[in-house]
Parts: C-alpha cells; sequence; structure tokens
C-alpha cells in the first residue's frame, strides 16, 4: 500500500548501491569483528536466556530432594558396573537385577560419570552396594543429569541463531528447555533424556544447517545411546539417501554417499568394536532387545492399543452383560481381571503379536516415507521425523509412555510454521505431558508437576497462538476446532478425576484402582492419535500449497 | 529545523547527503508525529557510511520517520517554543524480513521487531513479493522510562537487500549513550555493552516480554504461581527437625499444636505437658492451628491423633503440613502483598508494580523460612502488611485490627508496634485536637476490643481471671537467657569479646537490652511525631487525604524500629531478621536498580539469609539456600560478584560478599577445631552483625532524610511548613526524575546525587505526591520530571 514505484532517476543510483552494498556489509563485519575481539572469549548466550537458564537450574536444584523412581538405583548400578569391571563383564553382568541394557556409548558415558562419583564418595561405585542412597549420590547423580542437559541448551541456542524468525524460535526453543516431559522424565523420575536429545537436535540443527554429513553421524552417535531413537531412524535414512547421497534428478553423488557410510560405519565400530572383537554382539543384543515383553507396558502407554485394549474390555463387559455368544478367551477375561501387569491377552477381539504392530508401523512409515522421499526439503524432514517417531509410538509393540517425547521434540521445532502445526502441537503436548503424570504419584511432587505443567503450556501457548491463529473458514473446520478445544477443555475434569478419585473411593475394592489410570491412557490416547491423524493429514495435503516459514530454508 | 533535516548548520547540504523530491505529506504523515513534522521536511535523507564515504542509498522511498522528539515534547516548554529536535529519516528493508533473513544470520543482526508489540505478522505468500511496511513502533511512555532509562538502548540496525547499513533510533536517546548523529548515520558504540545486557533483571524482562506478547492479563497469575511452585519445590526438602527424635523441631511444633488445640479445651492450651513443645505463641496461631487441626482430622485422624501423633512423618502428613503454610500464605500474606502494590506502589507503572510484586514474592529468606524449615511467618508478616496498607487509604481503624491480629499471631510482631504506634499517634495529632481525639478514642477502643476477642477463652466469664497467666508466661518467656544459638545481633557478635552471662545477672541484663532497644527505636518514634507535630492543622474543616504526609516515614519507623528490636532486645532467633527484612524488601521493591536503596536492600537481603545459613545447614536446607539466593538475584538483577563503584555501600557489599564467599570456601574445606566447634557460626555473626548495625544506623539516616524532605529543617508554623514541603518534594522529584527518567536529555540532562533521587523516588512512590501534593504540582505543572511521573501514572 506505501510502495512507490521507482522513479527512473533512481535507478542508477540504486544500481550504485548495490556495488557498495558489498562495502557495507564488509565494514559491518569489520566491526561486529572487532567487537568480538574486544572480549576475550564470548559465549553467545544473552542475558534473557541466562535467565532461562538460571530459572530452570533453580527449579532442578530444588528438585534434588524429590521422589526418584528405579531408574535412578538403575542408573547408579550402570556407574558401579562400568568402573569396577572390566569391559568384557559389562553385558554379564547380574549383580543386581538392573542389568546393563543401554548400547555401547552410554555404557561409556556412565563410565566418564563414574570416576568423578568415585572421588565423590567411592561407595557410589561399588557393585554390591544396592539401592545406595545417600545424599551424595543423590546430589551427584542428579546433578550430572542437570549438567549434560547444558548439550540441549546449546542445542536450542543454536536454533535461534540463524532462525528464520528469531523471536518465534527462541519461544520454542525455551519451551523445549523447560519441556515439562523434560523435568517430569529426568529431573524427577531420573533418567538422561535431556542429553540424548540434545544429540537429537543437534543433529536436526546441522541438517537444517546444511550440514548432513554431520547430521548422519550425530544421528548414529545418538542410535548408540539409546537404541530407542531407531523409531526415528526410517526418516533419516530416507532423508539422507534422497537428499544427500542422491543429486535433485536422481544420480547417486558416490563421494557423499561413501562419506556418509564410512562415518556411520566408523561411529558403529567405535561403538560397539570392542564388543565385536569380543565376540559378544549376541549377547549385547539380547540385553538391548528383550523380546519377552506384552503388548502393553504395565501402564498403557497413550496409543492405539491401549484404545484396542479398551475397547476390548468395554465389550467384554458388554458381552457378560447382555450374555451373548461372542466367543470370550477365557485368559482374556484373567488378564483384565488381574488389572494392567503382564502380558496382554484380549478377551473378545483377536490377540495382537509383534508382527502385526511391526506390519502396522512400516507401512503407516511408508506412506510418511514416500513423501519425504519427493520432497526432501528440511521442514519436510523434520515433519517426517516426527511422524515416524508418532508412528512407532502408536503402533509399536511394548511401547513406555516414556516415548513420548519422541514426538513431543521434533514435533515442538513445527509449531510456530502455521495454525494446523500449532494446534496438532498443542493437543499433543497437552495429552503427552499429561500422559506423564502418572510416572509421578507421589502427593508432593504431583502438584510440583501439574503447577509446573500449567505454567508451561500457559507460557508457551499464548504467545504462539498468537504469532499463528486462523480462523476455522469453513462449518466442519468450526465444529471441529470446538471439539478440540472441548478436549482440551477436558483434561481439567480428567485431573480433577484423577485426583480426588483415590481420596473419594477409598473404601472400594480394589478393582477399580486401576481406573484413573486406564482413563488417562484413553484419553491422551485419543488425543494423540487424533494428533497423528491431523499432522499426517496436513503434511501429506497441504505441504505443496502451503509455504511455512521453515519452508524457506 | 536544521537537525531534523540532518543538515549542517550552515544550511549546506553535506556532500554525502543527498536531498530528494519531496514526496507528498500524507503518507508519512500518518506514520510520525505529525505535529515535528513539517511538509517541507518531507524528503528523503540518505544514509552513508561514516568510515570511507562511500554513498550508498538505502531504500526509497521512506517510510519512517523516528524521531526522539516525543521524550522532549514535555521539556520543550522548558526551552521556550523553540522545539530540540532530531528527527531522523530512517529508510527501511524493502523486502519482508523473512526474505532477508539470511543476511540477518550472517551478519549477527539483532532481529526486527525487538520492540514490537507483537511478532511479525505471519507469512503469507504474498508478502515475498510484496514489501511490508513496517509501522514505526510508538512506545508507551511507562514502557520509556521503564526500558530506556537505565539502559543504552538497542540500536535496531538492518541490512536491507538493496540497501545499507540502517539505523533505527528508538524515539528515545538516553543520557550518556552513544548514539551520535554523524553526517546522517547513527553510529552506536556501546554494542559490546548492550550485547552484554546491562539489563540483567530477569523478573523486568519478564514482565516486559509479557507486555509485549500482549498477556498483560496474565502476569499476575503467572508470577504467583511461579511463586507457589518454588515454594512447592523447596517444600519437596527437608525441614526443622526431621527425623530427630525425640524432640524433632518446629515442623514438630506447629503439628502438635494443631494435635493439641483440637482435642484439649481452651483453659488446657497453654498448659498441656509443656516440656513437649508446649504452647507459646499467642492465641490466634492456636487457632490457625486448630483450624488445621480439624481440617487434618477430616483427612486422617492419625495425623493428629494427641499424644499418639509426636513424631509422625508419613509422606502424607508432610505434604498436608507443607499443603497448610501455603494454604494460609495464600490467603494472608499474596493478597496483602497485591494489596501492597497497588496502594505503596499505586502511583507506579503496572510493570513496577508487578516487579515489586515479583520481588516480595520470592524474597528467599521467608521462603527458605516459611517453606523449608517450616513455619507461618508469612501470616504475621502479611497481618502487618494489610496493616500498613489500610494506613494508606486512610482506614486507620482496619489498619490496628491487622495489627492487632499480627500481634495475635506472633508476640514478634511487637518489633513493628513503636513504629505503628507512634504513626497512629502522629496522625491523631496531625488531626488536631477535635479529630485527632474521636481517632485515639476509636482506635483505642478498637485495639481493646480486637485484643479482647482474641483472649476471649480465658477471660472472665469462660474462664477465671487468673487464666489469662497462662499464656502471657508463655508468650514472654524472660526466663529463657539473653540469646539462643548463635544469632546475629549485638549481644550474641559482642559475647565474643565481652561474657555478658558472667558479667550480670539475668534481671540486669533484661533492663540494659530493654533500655538499649527503647534508645535504638528512638529516633523512629521521635521522627514521626515530630511529623505530626509539624503538620498539625489548625483548621478543622480543611479537607484532608486519606493519609498524612508523613506517611512515607513508616517503613523507615519499622525499620528502625524491628532492626532495634533485633539487635538489642532479649531472647533473639536468627529467623527474627524476618521482621527487619520486611520493611527493608517493601522500600527496595520499588527502588530503581541503580539507587543505593537497592543495594541496601538486596545486601540485607542477602545477608540476612547468609545469617541463617546455620540453621539451614542444620535443617539440610542447603541446596534450596544455594537455589532460592540464585534465582532471587538473577530476578532482581542483582550481582554481588560485580566489581563495586565508588560509592560506601557497593564497597561494603562488596567485602561483605568476598567475606561470605570465603567464609563458605572455609567450612567445605576445612573442619572446625574441636576446642571451637562453633566457630563458623561465630564467623557468620562476626559478618552479619556488622551489616545490620549499618542497615539500622541507615534506616535512622533515611527516616531522617525523609522527614528533612518532607517537612525542611526547621519547626515553623503550619503553613509555611506545608509550602516547604511541597516545594522539597517538587525539587527533588523532578531532579530524581531528571537524572534517572528524562532520556534524551543529552547533555542537559540533570545528574543529582544518589541521595536526593531516592528520596524523591521514595517519597513519589510512597504514593505521597500522587494524592495529596499532585493538585498543586499539576498547577504549576513546568517540571519536567513531574510530566513523566504523571505519564507514568496515568499509564498504569
Amino acid at each position: 500500500m506505501d510502495v512507490k514505484p521507482e522513479s527512473p532517476s533512481h535507478a542508477k543510483e540504486h544500481n550504485d548501491i548495490q556495488q557498495t552494498d558489498v562495502t557495507a556489509v564488509e565494514d559491518h563485519l569489520n566491526s561486529n569483528s572487532t567487537l568480538k575481539s574486544r572480549k576475550w572469549f564470548d559465549w553467545d548466550v544473552e542475558g534473557s536466556e541466562w535467565d532461562i537458564l538460571v530459572i530452570s537450574t533453580a527449579l532442578k536444584l530444588l528438585l534434588f530432594p524429590s521422589y526418584r523412581s528405579t531408574d535412578f538405583e538403575v542408573h547408579r548400578n550402570w556407574l558401579a558396573i562400568t568402573y569396577s569391571l572390566p569391559i568384557s563383564k559389562w553385558y554379564y553382568d547380574t549383580t543386581s537385577e538392573w542389568t546393563l541394557d543401554y548400547p555401547p556409548f552410554f555404557a561409556y558415558f556412565e563410565k566418564v560419570l563414574s570416576i568423578p562419583a568415585s572421588f565423590i564418595d567411592p561407595k557410589i561405585v561399588d557393585l554390591n552396594n544396592l539401592n545406595y542412597d545417600a545424599w551424595s549420590v543423590v546430589a551427584y547423580q542428579r546433578f550430572t543429569v542437570i549438567l549434560t542437559e547444558l548439550v540441549l541448551g546449546a542445542a536450542l541456542l543454536r536454533f535461534t541463531r540463524g532462525a528464520v524468525d528469531p523471536s518465534t524460535q527462541r519461544i520454542i526453543s525455551a519451551s523445549l528447555f523447560l519441556h515439562p516431559g523434560f523435568l517430569i522424565v529426568d529431573h524427577i523420575h531420573f533418567q538422561y533424556n535431556g542429553f540424548m536429545f540434545g544429540i537429537l537436535l543437534w543433529s536436526i540443527l546441522m541438517a537444517r544447517n546444511g550440514n548432513k554429513l554431520l547430521s548422519g553421524i550425530l544421528f548414529a552417535v545418538l542410535l548408540n545411546f539409546k537404541h530407542i531413537y531407531m523409531y526415528l531412524a526410517p526418516a533419516y535414512f530416507i532423508y539422507l539417501l534422497r537428499a544427500f547421497c542422491l543429486s535433485p534428478s536422481g544420480r547417486l553423488e558416490i563421494g557423499n554417499f561413501l562419506s556418509l557410510a564410512n562415518a556411520v560405519i566408523g561411529v558403529f565400530i567405535a561403538s560397539l568394536g570392542p564388543f565385536l572383537v569380543m565376540g559378544q554382539i549376541p549377547q549385547l543384543l539380547s540385553r538391548l532387545f528383550p523380546f519377552t515383553r506384552g503388548l502393553n507396558h504395565a501402564y498403557w502407554a497413550p496409543n492405539f492399543w491401549a484404545l484396542v485394549t479398551a475397547v476390548d474390555r468395554i465389550l467384554l463387559k458388554y458381552a457378560s452383560w447382555m450374555g451373548t455368544s461372542i466367543a470370550i478367551n477365557e485368559s482374556g477375561v484373567a488378564s483384565s481381571s488381574r488389572g494392567l501387569v503382564g502380558d496382554t491377552v484380549f478377551a473378545v477381539l483377536p490377540n495382537v503379536k509383534p508382527v502385526h504392530t511391526f506390519a502396522i508401523t512400516v507401512s503407516v512409515q511408508l506412506v510418511i516415507l514416500t513423501k519425504l522421499w519427493f520432497s526432501p526439503t528440511y521442514k519436510s524432514f523434520v515433519t517426517a521425523l516426527t511422524l515416524c517417531g508418532y508412528a512407532s509410538f502408536l503402533f509399536g509393540w511394548h511401547v513406555h509412555e516414556k516415548a513420548v517425547l519422541l514426538i513431543l521434540v521434533p514435533l515442538s521445532l513445527l509449531a510456530a510454521e502455521r495454525h494446523a502445526y500449532f494446534r496438532t502441537f498443542v493437543i499433543a503436548s497437552v495429552a503427552g505431558v499429561f500422559s506423564l503424570f502418572p510416572l509421578i504419584f507421589t502427593p508432593g511432587e504431583s502438584i510440583v508437576k501439574v503447577v509446573y505443567s500449567a505454567l508451561w503450556i500457559t507460557m508457551v501457548y499464548i504467545p504462539l497462538a498468537r504469532r499463528v491463529y486462523e480462523f476455522p473458514t469453513s462449518l466442519p473446520l468450526v465444529v471441529l476446532d470446538g471439539l478440540e478445544k472441548l478436549y482440551l477443555g477436558g483434561f481439567v475434569v480428567l485431573l480433577a478425576f484423577t485426583t480426588l478419585f483415590p481420596v473419594l473411593s477409598r473404601q472400594s475394592s480394589a478393582a477399580m484402582e486401576f481406573l484413573p489410570l486406564l482413563a488417562t491412557s484413553v484419553y491422551c490416547a485419543i488425543g494423540l492419535l487424533w494428533g497423528f491423524i491431523r499432522l499426517v493429514f496436513v503434511y501429506l495435503n497441504e505441504e505443496a500449497s502451503y509455504q511455512g516459514q521453515l519452508s524457506t530454508l | 529545523m536544521e537537525e531534523r533535516s540532518g543538515l549542517s548548520p550552515d544550511g549546506q547540504l553535506p556532500s554525502r547527503m543527498l536531498q530528494l523530491p519531496p514526496r507528498p505529506p500524507s503518507l508519512a504523515m500518518k506514520r510520525s508525529f505529525p505535529r515535528l513534522v513539517s511538509p517541507g521536511n518531507e524528503g528523503v535523507t540518505l544514509s552513508t557510511t561514516r568510515g570511507n564515504g562511500v554513498d550508498y542509498l538505502a531504500e526509497l522511498p521512506l517510510r519512517r520517520v523516528v524521531s526522539n522528539s516525543s521524550m522532549k515534547s514535555s521539556k520543550s516548554s522548558k526551552q521556550g517554543n523553540k522545539p530540540h529536535i532530531q528527527l531522523i529519516h530512517a529508510p527501511i528493508p524493502r523486502r519482508h524480513l523473512l526474505n532477508s533473513s539470511a543476511s540477518h544470520h550472517w551478519l549477527h543482526t539483532p532481529p526486527l521487531s525487538p520492540t514490537s508489540s507483537r511478532g511479525t505478522s505471519p507469512v503469507s505468500t504474498t508478502s515475498a513479493v510484496q514489501s511490508s511496511p513496517r509501522r514505526p513502533v510508538h512506545k508507551s511512555f511507562s514502557s520509556l522510562l521503564e526500558h530506556e532509562q537505565q539502559f543504552p538502548r538497542r540500536r535496531r540496525s538492518s541490512v536491507g537487500p538493496g540497501g545499507g547499513v540502517v539505523g533505527f533510533n528508538e524515539p528515545s536517546t538516553p543520557t550518556g549513550t552513544s548514539f551520535r548523529h554523524d553526517g546522517g548515520v547513527l553510529v552506536s558504540e556501546k554494542t559490546a555493552q548492550e550485547k552484554n545486557g546491562v539489563d540483567t533483571a530477569m523478573g523486568r524482562k519478564w514482565v516486559r516480554w509479557m507486555h509485549k506478547k500482549g498477556i498483560k492479563e496474565w502476569t499476575v497469575p503467572s508470577a504467583i504461581a511461579f511463586a507457589t511452585l518454588v515454594k512447592l519445590c523447596i517444600s519437596l526438602g527437608s525441614y526443622s527437625g526431621k527425623s530427630t527424635p525425640p524432640m524433632y523441631g518446629d515442623y514438630e511444633a506447629q503439628r502438635h499444636w494443631m494435635e493439641l488445640t483440637l482435642h484439649l479445651p481452651f483453659r488446657q492450651w497453654y498448659t498441656y505437658d509443656l516440656q513437649y513443645w508446649g504452647l507459646d505463641y499467642p492465641p490466634l496461631t492456636a487457632y490457625v492451628s486448630w483450624i488445621c487441626g480439624i481440617v487434618a482430622s477430616w483427612i486422617n485422624p492419625s495425623w493428629v491423633a494427641l499424644d499418639a501423633s509426636r513424631g509422625i512423618e508419613t509422606e502424607a502428613s508432610k505434604v498436608f503440613m507443607r499443603m497448610t503454610v501455603l494454604a494460609w500464605d495464600l490467603v494472608v500474606y499474596i493478597p496483602a502483598l497485591l494489596f501492597f502494590a497497588h496502594s505503596w506502589q499505586g502511583t507506579r507503572s503496572n510493570r513496577t508494580q508487578i516487579m515489586a510484586l515479583l520481588i516480595l514474592l520470592l524474597q528467599p529468606a521467608l521462603l527458605l523460612i516459611d517453606f523449608g524449615h517450616f513455619q507461618y511467618n508469612s501470616v504475621m508478616l502479611g497481618f502487618t502488611l494489610l496493616a500498613i496498607n489500610f494506613f494508606t487509604t486512610g482506614k486507620d481503624l482496619w489498619g490496628a485490627v491487622c495489627f492487632v491480629l499480627s500481634l495475635g499471631f506472633k508476640q514478634m510482631a511487637l518489633y513493628y508496634a513503636p513504629a505503628i504506634g507512634s504513626y497512629l499517634l502522629a496522625k491523631c495529632i496531625y488531626l488536631g485536637p477535635r479529630d485527632g481525639g474521636k481517632l485515639f478514642l476509636r482506635l483505642a477502643m478498637v485495639t481493646i476490643a480486637t485484643f479482647t476477642l482474641l483472649f476471649i477463652p480465658f477471660l472472665p466469664p469462660f474462664a477465671p481471671l487468673s487464666a489469662i497467666l497462662d499464656p502471657i508466661t508463655r508468650i514472654f518467656p524472660f526466663a529463657r537467657g539473653l540469646f539462643e544459638d548463635k544469632v546475629a545481633n549485638f549481644w550474641c557478635a559482642s559475647n565474643v569479646v565481652i561474657k555478658w552471662k558472667a558479667w550480670a545477672s539475668s534481671g540486669v541484663l533484661i533492663k540494659v537490652s530493654t533500655i538499649l532497644t527503647a534508645l535504638g527505636f528512638l529516633p523512629a518514634v521521635f521522627g514521626l511525631l515530630r511529623a505530626g507535630i509539624k503538620f498539625m492543622s489548625s483548621n478543622p474543616t480543611e479537607p484532608r487525604p486519606a493519609h498524612p504526609p508523613f506517611l512515607p516515614l513508616l517503613p523507615y519507623a519499622m525499620l528502625t524500629s524491628s532492626m532495634s528490636f533485633f539487635l538489642f532486645s532479649f531472647q533473639v532467633h536468627e529467623k527474627t531478621i524476618l521482621l527487619p527484612l520486611m520493611p527493608m524488601t517493601l522500600l527496595l521493591s520499588g527502588a530503581s536498580s541503580e539507587s543505593s536503596m537497592f543495594a541496601w536492600g538486596a545486601l540485607v537481603n542477602n545477608v540476612a539469609v547468609f545469617s541463617m545459613w546455620p540453621l539451614l545447614k542444620r535443617d539440610g536446607l542447603g541446596i534450596q539456600y544455594i537455589a532460592a539466593l540464585l534465582l532471587w538475584n538473577r530476578l532482581i538483577g542483582y550481582n554481588p560478584l560485580k566489581i563495586p563503584r565508588q560509592s560506601f555501600i557497593h564497597l561494603l557489599s562488596f567485602a561483605v560478599y568476598i567475606a561470605i564467599a570465603m567464609l563458605h570456601i572455609l567450612e567445605v574445606l576445612i573442619s572446625p577445631p574441636a576446642r571451637y566447634p562453633d566457630l563458623f557460626p561465630v564467623l557468620n555473626v562476626l559478618v552479619s552483625t556488622p551489616v545490620f548495625v549499618l542497615t539500622w544506623l541507615w534506616s535512622i539516616k533515611c527516616g531522617v532524610e525523609v522527614s528533612w524532605a518532607l517537612g525542611g529543617p526547621g519547626p515553623g508554623s503550619a503553613a509555611t511548613s506545608k509550602a516547604t514541603a511541597a516545594e522539597q518534594i517538587q525539587r527533588r522529584m523532578s531532579d530524581s526524575n531528571g537524572s534517572t527518567v528524562m532520556p534524551g536529555a543529552g547533555a542537559e540532562g540533570v545528574v543529582v546525587g544518589q541521595g536526593y533521587r531516592q528520596l524523591g523516588m521514595r517519597a513519589m512512590s510512597l504514593g505521597y505526591a500522587q494524592s495529596r501534593r499532585r493538585p498543586q504540582f499539576t498547577q504549576r505543572g513546568s517540571s519536567v520530571g513531574l510530566g513523566e511521573v504523571e505519564r507514568e501514572t496515568s499509564d498504569s
């Protein structure tokens, strides 16, 4: 509206400027470099970023004395194993029931951590000192989580540098660094997810910055830290193959291909080499992939199978009430009354075997990967990565609820793309974080997790919502919008229910003991499944016509 | 005019400038300050680089006219009718932000919209082709005041794809920053400093961020929620006397009182098994415990079973106990803080009010004692705070009731009694014999009535008259010695040299300590009463404001009085430092981060937490100690490790922090020798006590200064003294704002001493100017500072 056509007389001057532009830019660079050189070392961290670090560190420090799960003892035991045993015995030791079942890089990582630990308190690395929980070990292990999470912080910081829209990216980065998922799983429950998602984000960042080789290497490293990231591997494979190893016209870039292949093989040799030499690979694999577990974890991860199991339970109730002649699997009836522990056997529906879940997962992923193959851009890659993790989470065999972070972290990067992504992000984040709540069941920590998550979603939701809001344009979309809001509002009711139910039904039997867990699982599963459908739809349909911010990369 | 168009004074176009044909005024006019842009000035100014003299045209056409005149407009009257305006014609990049991002990236230029109240608009497909001019951002006055005044603001520069480096001067240029108007090019020299982030107050930045993102209305709820979160997290930790039978600690005492009050009749409350944590707080604590006990027994009777529940430490009962502290905090203290922000800080901008709220909400000492160590101090402090809030609104009777409730919750509130009592007395004097006498009678009646209500179960006809002695002897335990443990007060510190207990008997010591305490708070009492007499009105029909002019003295008087009790009185605990801390933090909460008030407040808060370190260490709250201090200091933007400026308080702070750091390091490295097991607590006392003594002296000094600011040094008739007061206040206010508030003043910026500025700020912030003197000021209406103040307040 305010654009004035350039008058011809200005054209020449304009050309001059084009020429002098370079000089100006150089000037600017020079001034920048002189500014830089004044300080002997530049952290390149701004005040507000220090603030985020201070807030989160202060809160995490305060969580030192909070509840910790058996994972804490698991990791302490690994410190002891890697410190006191030779490498050849690492994957054979059974002193504790918490045997080492992460890939070798993580074992090396624990080895590194165990050295300072032995100075701080030698009892930490004593193999037979089971369930040691003195303040020294608590403080030390909690502290290592905070320290290693700085990898995540550094990666997120680099994301804001050179982002398309730095102010929005800053919100997203901050939201990831302060993610309630990390707070719950890492700083209360106890794990090292922040560190490993830091590596994942470095890898994604390298993909954004065009350094695909390093991206691939970092992902290979990550796989050797924790093998659950295999959920994401198909997207990496296709992306690197299409965008790095093949030219746009489809010709093989042999140099790229060889360098990537060699680098990845090198990483795996660094990780598995010692065990390969010692001939321990089968033992290692049997530790990493124990195929003796059931369809659902003890607490159903909020995925497709949780819904199927719930439907089966309802059908069972219905059948026994109606007295119909549906064939009922008696062991399934027993399974349902046993609550949620152990293998899941359906009473009414046909049983599910690992191969079924595998087939469904792969076929869903194939659709996504086909799309990625034909549009191997950064944004498409991140979406496909999210969807791969999403599909594995929803349809995989024996999925842990903690794996929901595999969805939430890459999805956050897309949150501000446009309203469709944002809404998916909100639904998935709220449902995903809520589904993590049952991990923390002690009363004091429960309040903390709820207040923290509520604050987090407020701080993330409102600014981003204002940033990307779009009106629903048609009646079905209006209805859908309303339903989604209703669903999100339902979490308040669900929270009230799960909190009050144990108090109010103190007298009633243990049969209903699992009802809050079941309700949580099913309600979150609905949201996560819907989020998946949404995201797949957006990914497959709208990408061509719509150009978001990340499309410019 | 010359300056506006960037011409050199002789009217010649500089060789590097290019005058382009004027464009129709309409477009630019809409976007700039209409009255400041004359049509003849619509030309296009070309930016040039300074160094090599190469011209390059920025962008055509120009769309932005930015001037720093907004701040000057109020000043123009001072300088006659020739406005002193710097008008900078700045081009903007032609393409949309998103398209030029690549160059932003590798030039490390700041993002284009740091001041916009919204993010960049969502990208549409059209924006890639069409240029979308960005409007100049006109900030509100309050935001300018708060953001620009102390910090050299960021010059936004960007590289347009077809243009050069373009600098946008924001509408204000703070005093002392280095924007030079140099041949049409703005040069920022302090970019390095900007990058270092002079503004380190996390709270302020967060408040600004919330406002910028348009979620202003969520700021206060979020602040309270965040404070609650921090409290909950601290609550996860250890507490006083955890797992230490047979006596446990303060936690068990409070829990025991719930059990006691729930199961026993009133008469036995102060007599039952006194050896095991007998009740030694006034009745309101007992009633509060009673309510908590009822709720507890409703949830789970075993938590408060008489005698059987002693030392109970189940997970659920601990959470319940923590929740009771949080609940009372939310019921009494938080509303009091909100009320404080709206009454005492009522003349300040919305953001300053929220900042004050944040500073008070996360005050580390109170958090650590109430939610870590386990006590209910926030209830007592909350009632006192409510009392002084009511005083600002003129509801003295309600104030008196609240203060009696505070006394009735914990007798420690007596530390404030000299200040509050003399304030009320001074107000009675101020109102004159008729109204004042009426008020005095009413106050007396209300106070007595409230006390009677509180103690009614121990009075006839409910109990024999002798029953009242039980609570009284329990509440004032003179039999317990001069001091307990190691506390950073005069007695304990001087005990290193003079062994008081050997020197004199307990009775003598009580008398000596009482006399010293009285001498300690006498300046505060005297100051208030003198102000009451000075402002005494001879004309009873004259309309009066809600609060008397000497109200600003009250926080100082409370600080003096409570600090003198802490230092000199009998039987002081280290936790009692919370009482002097409250007025200190109230004063700190509105202070500018440059002022010495701020430095004092932060120092005293930090040292107070440090002085409780032996206690916190015993309670197992070491990590909470670190986290709370870290969070709060970052929140208020205070850096203890900063190299000091040459002023007393900064040097003192520096020395104290060095000593504290040394002590902590020593404590980690070596264990105390067997001869002196208390070596570190004693050293702690020796570091902390001088700071508290100096704070006490400083509060007296400030009290004197404020009363001078109010009424001038000499006694005089009511009329003259009031006029003097008005002038003094006005002068101080304009001075103070001249140096801190008035950006853009350039060389004319008035720089005044810290003391004056503080005085002005204090008097102003404490609501004095707003309600009483404002009309006079606006009539005179020439002061720049005042113009600012009004704008600031109008924004809030």
